[in-house]
């Protein structure tokens, strides 16, 4: 059992990561703070029940995962199945190669991967859908493990192994797009850059 | 290099790079397999590269302020408790 008085030591160091994923999640500035803020409210309040020596980084997920859900969630938790049926595997990877040959696809993906800003990532984040977005924050941002992931979002760790994998094909289809809109792939911008 | 050993790889990318393979067996023969085939070997490379971008701006910086707030709000509720 923990005990409310270490709460400020021990659980608000996350509270500058726990912004960087609300960030993603509410997608503003305003939103994400709420969110944070609700969180940490209700984890400081169920305190007691935390049980210490076990995985606070994870909990405190848990709860931000939950309030985000309850709170902001429009469409229905489950994915549209049809969404994302068609990316294919290396989708990016595979994209470049098709598109130039093989001595010119490694300086290709050098562009491409140096080329995209901060906007372009989060925006594509943003733009999964939720039940694809959770699952690649936590683990490309925050780097939990797939069971941590299972047990924050109380799913079987298959689910979250297949909703990573296709969330994260889906966020290279979106790279994708913006590095053709940007220009990273053709040689006449690459002259201007 | 065998289509086999590509297959295996393959279906296997993002558990390898994750470490979450518990099939040390499996594991090292991929290691080995992105080795010895460099069409293999260049994807897993790229998609390695790939994470490192994403992870890196996904990174936030949390205004002062607002860290501020979220530490004011705790230390009332502490005190009206």
């Amino acid at each position: 059992m923990a005990d409310q008085a270490n709460f400020d030591r021990d659980a608000m160091e996350y509270a500058p990561q726990l912004f960087a994923a609300a960030m993603r999640m509410a997608r503003n500035p305003a939103d994400a703070e709420d969110l944070v803020q609700e969180t940490l409210l209700k984890a400081y309040r169920a305190y007691a029940s935390f049980e210490e020596g076990t995985n606070l980084k994870a909990w405190l997920y848990r709860i931000l995962t939950n309030t985000y859900i309850n709170k902001y969630r429009r469409d229905s938790r489950r994915p549209n199945e049809t969404d994302l049926a068609d990316v294919e595997d290396l989708y990016l990877y595979r994209r470049i190669g098709s598109e130039h040959s093989a001595d010119a696809s490694r300086s290709v993906e050098d562009l491409v991967l140096d080329g995209l800003v901060e906007a372009d990532i989060k925006q594509a984040v943003e733009s999964l859908p939720e039940a694809f977005r959770v699952p690649v924050l936590l683990a490309d941002l925050e780097g939990f493990s797939y069971k941590e992931i299972a047990s924050i979002l109380d799913v079987p760790i298959g689910t979250v192994m297949s909703r990573l994998h296709r969330g994260r094909k889906a966020l290279q289809k979106t790279l994708w797009e913006y590095a053709r809109t940007r220009g990273l792939l053709s040689d006449e911008v690459t002259d201007v850059r | 290099m065998s289509d086999e050993h590509c297959d295996e790889a393959l279906a296997r990318l993002y558990p390898y790079l994750d470490g979450e393979l518990d099939d040390a067996v499996v594991a090292e023969r991929i290691r080995v397999h992105l080795v010895d085939c460099p069409p293999c070997g260049g994807a897993f490379s790229f998609e390695e590269r790939l994470r490192v971008v994403v992870r890196s701006h996904l990174r936030e910086d949390v205004p002062a302020d607002v860290l501020d707030r979220l530490r004011g709000v705790i230390q009332r509720e502490s005190l009206g408790s």
